[in-house]
């Protein structure tokens, strides 16, 4: 029984991550009133950027290039939401699908081949036509990835303990820090931040870059870190399963974490009670529990007065422009 | 579903009509070649065609002589492709655009192809209007979704030639026009094969499968892994093989064929893993496990998959589109169509169709349409030996998966102990092609969607 929880745990904690680090950017992004319907399309823009910059120069040069192309992805947003303050659904839906289109071109095989040797002139034959590239090691931690049971916590690789530290550490920023003050009393009441001397633009601007890293660090972990075969749109809906999580964990870093690895579970889950002949019985009911889940957290936040007890962000998706 | 059975006697007859005729088709395509690799300037001449479409249960044999006068430069084929997914999925599309340029390569007379690529399956026809805008004479659609909208328009232009891939509606068939043919690459043997490999390495005694849905198709490649599991573990321990099937409801998803794969290692102690999705991500999770120093294994898909797991990989099944196409390339480019509903196996699209000693098998190497993927030399020489002898046996069509003879001797039967094939019986294309049951030896009940 340990042994069977363990394997269930380590695997839930693995897919769980990419929703966590997701989601983690996207609760700064919407605690500052922005909608980052974007995801998607960043995460899937950190995937292949991180696919190709491992063949050419190794994770480290990778991860750090898919977050630059996650902020950078982030700013098209900032620009249309925060200063043209366009209509931020319509903007990140158009980002989401920049992002599966220029992703798919980038990383298909002709234009992958010019610009891994544009990158890299000495990269062998083989690593121009291959679709993985090496996954990021475990790194277990001596004595603990011993305990049993909580042991797969710490034999994990280092994108899924930077999650671990990451969550608790944004949850302290945003609320035991001035910073975080400000980055809540923005999507709160923008007005009146801005009448206490706080930039709403500049905050903004911050936290969907904020939530742009964030999202290009998951589609690099999604790649790197979980299954290293480079797909074209093989994000498949995780962005959006993100977003709903966000509203799930009621825009709390800690309830996020908890969360991402409930959602993670119920997909592992899933493939184990086929194995013991529940999947017969309807498999499509069994595909679509992550989604039941979301949905779930979505009608219960659409409820007034939970969504008053919770604490969404008053002015989500409002732009704000000083001379109303 | 069973009728249509014959005998043994019967099929020996049929299999050495289908030599002869094989022998025939060889020569007359050796004289086509040689007449299309003359030069442009040919004086006229006729042509003899011999097509031979050859099923466990029928077989057709259809000959056609046409007089040509071919004068001048011969005139420029354009061909257009019609793909369900994009070129780069390494699976199912990548492997048609690999047989458009093989084709293309192989047809020695100038040919221009071009494609649509990640074509949903309502949109066919508008792509099907644009590659004959472009001048396509000849269109392949490739997915089976695709079916119904390909028999409209090959009723619509009956002056343009339409293949259908993976369907059941064709001009030969019947139920489409006569422009309209059918082509489909089959890997059940195949499988059987890498079963046979999978129940020669099986430390456990349990085998996975990774399925993508529960149809047909994917059920017969199941059953046939999992019969040639059975017969080698036997063979070896005298215990039957334990098979485990977990279905991803996916074509593509490397993700979910990554969770369900580690599913079947780590509770059910799976050991062998084959697996029918587009992408390498179930050989990738065996691979792991190999070099954490547990023995796990799995296959190749539609494309040679050995660069990505070069430990793990036994051997698999590998397609090439490229002699199916090419075939049509030239029947439109020498107006001798014929309509035809093609189910290309072991042996067909070779050279030659008969058999080799075991010692000069080409089990591994390419040839033909579908073919074995270099077999990893830590299968035991005994097994690799009757890997090669079933595949060179299969060219023949001398030994059938989906017989007694390939279960140790025993009847088939189905999970409810019901016998499904009898000794003396094979199974033919209609049972094949509807089949809705598991081998006994299977755990889990099929899904009924």
């Amino acid at each position: 029984m340990i042994e069977w929880i363990e394997s269930v745990l380590a695997l839930t904690l693995q897919v769980g991550t990419v929703y966590l680090l997701a989601s983690l950017g996207e609760i700064y992004a919407e605690r500052s009133g922005i909608l980052n319907l974007g995801l998607e399309g960043i995460m899937i823009m950190g995937a292949a950027s991180s696919f190709i910059f491992t063949l050419a120069y190794g994770h480290l040069a990778a991860i750090t290039v898919s977050i630059i192309v996650g902020v950078l992805m982030s700013l098209i947003l900032a620009l249309m939401a925060v200063y043209m303050r366009l209509n931020q659904t319509v903007a990140g839906l158009a980002l989401t699908m920049l992002g599966l289109g220029l992703s798919g071109f980038l990383a298909s095989p002709e234009v992958r081949k010019v610009i891994l040797l544009a990158l890299n002139p000495s990269l062998p034959e083989k690593f121009l036509a291959i679709q993985e590239a090496p996954k990021l090691p475990e790194i277990p931690v001596p004595t603990l990835s011993e305990i049993p049971v909580i042991g797969c916590f710490f034999r994990q690789n280092a994108l899924v303990y930077f999650s671990y530290a990451a969550a608790p550490l944004m949850w302290f920023i945003l609320f035991k820090t001035r910073p975080g003050l400000s980055l809540r009393s923005v999507g709160e009441n923008p007005a009146a931040a801005d009448a206490m001397g706080v930039s709403v633009f500049k905050v903004r601007c911050v936290a969907t870059m904020v939530s742009g890293g964030f999202a290009g660090l998951a589609g690099a972990y999604l790649f790197l870190g979980f299954q290293p075969f480079w797909q074209e749109g093989l994000t498949a809906g995780k962005g959006f399963i993100a977003l709903s999580l966000v509203i799930l964990s009621t825009w709390n870093p800690l309830r996020a974490l908890l969360g991402a690895y409930l959602f993670g579970g119920v997909e592992v889950i899933q493939y184990r009670l086929q194995l013991f002949g529940l999947g017969a019985l309807s498999p499509y009911l069994l595909a679509m529990l992550p989604y039941l889940v979301a949905i779930a957290a979505l009608v219960a936040v659409s409820i007034g007065s939970v969504r008053k007890r919770i604490g969404a962000p008053a002015s989500l998706g409002i732009p704000y422009s000083r001379e109303e | 579903m069973k009728s249509g059975k014959i005998s043994r006697r019967e099929f020996l007859g049929v299999a050495r009509n289908v030599a002869i005729a094989g022998v025939v088709a060889a020569g007359a395509v050796g004289a086509l070649a040689g007449y299309l690799g003359g030069s442009s300037a040919a004086p006229p001449r006729t042509v003899t065609t011999t097509r031979t479409v050859a099923g466990a249960a029928q077989t057709i044999t259809a000959t056609k002589t046409v007089t040509q006068t071919v004068a001048g430069a011969a005139e420029l084929l354009k061909v257009g492709y019609v793909y369900v997914g994009p070129v780069g999925d390494y699976g199912w599309s990548y492997g048609h655009d690999r047989g458009r340029r093989w084709a293309d390569e192989h047809f020695g007379l100038p040919v221009k192809s071009f494609y649509r690529e990640s074509v949903p399956e309502a949109e066919v026809g508008s792509a099907i209007e644009t590659l004959m805008d472009e001048g396509a004479k000849l269109i392949f659609t490739t997915s089976f979704g695709y079916m119904d909208a390909t028999a409209e328009y090959a009723e619509k232009y009956p002056d343009h030639y339409f293949v259908h891939i993976s369907g059941y509606r064709s001009g030969a068939a019947g139920n489409a026009p006569e422009n309209m043919s059918a082509a489909f690459a089959e890997f059940y043997q195949l499988y059987y094969l890498n079963g046979l490999a999978a129940g020669a390495m099986t430390e456990t005694g349990v085998v996975g499968y990774v399925g993508a849905y529960p149809i047909p198709e994917v059920v017969r490649h199941i059953n046939a892994f999992v019969l040639g599991a059975n017969y080698a573990y036997k063979e070896r321990t005298g215990k039957n093989i334990k098979a485990h099937v977990n279905w991803i409801f996916k074509w593509v998803g490397p993700d979910d064929a990554r969770k369900a794969a580690i599913a079947l290692i780590e509770e059910k102690n799976c050991d062998v893993l084959a697996f029918t999705e587009d992408t390498p991500a179930v050989l990738q999770v065996a691979e792991e496990y190999q070099k954490k120093g547990r023995k796990v294994w799995s296959f190749s898909h539609y494309s040679d998959m050995r660069d990505y797991g070069p430990n793990a990989h036994l051997t698999g099944q590998i397609a090439n589109w490229g002699p199916i196409y090419l075939d049509f390339y030239r029947m439109v480019a020498t107006n001798s169509w014929i309509p035809v509903d093609i189910w290309a196996r072991i042996g067909d699209y070779m050279p030659y169709r008969w058999r080799k000693p075991v010692e000069q098998s080409t089990a591994g190497q390419p040839e033909g349409v579908v073919y074995l993927a270099p077999l990893n030399p830590a299968i035991p020489s005994k097994w690799q030996l009757l890997i090669k002898q079933r595949y060179e046996e299969m060219k023949e069509l001398l030994f059938e998966p989906f017989s007694v003879e390939g279960n140790l001797g025993e009847p088939i039967r189905d999970q409810n102990g019901e016998v499904r094939i009898k000794a003396g019986e094979r199974a033919d294309h209609d049972m094949l092609w509807s089949m809705d049951w598991f081998v006994e030896y299977i755990e889990e009940p099929l899904p009924k969607v």
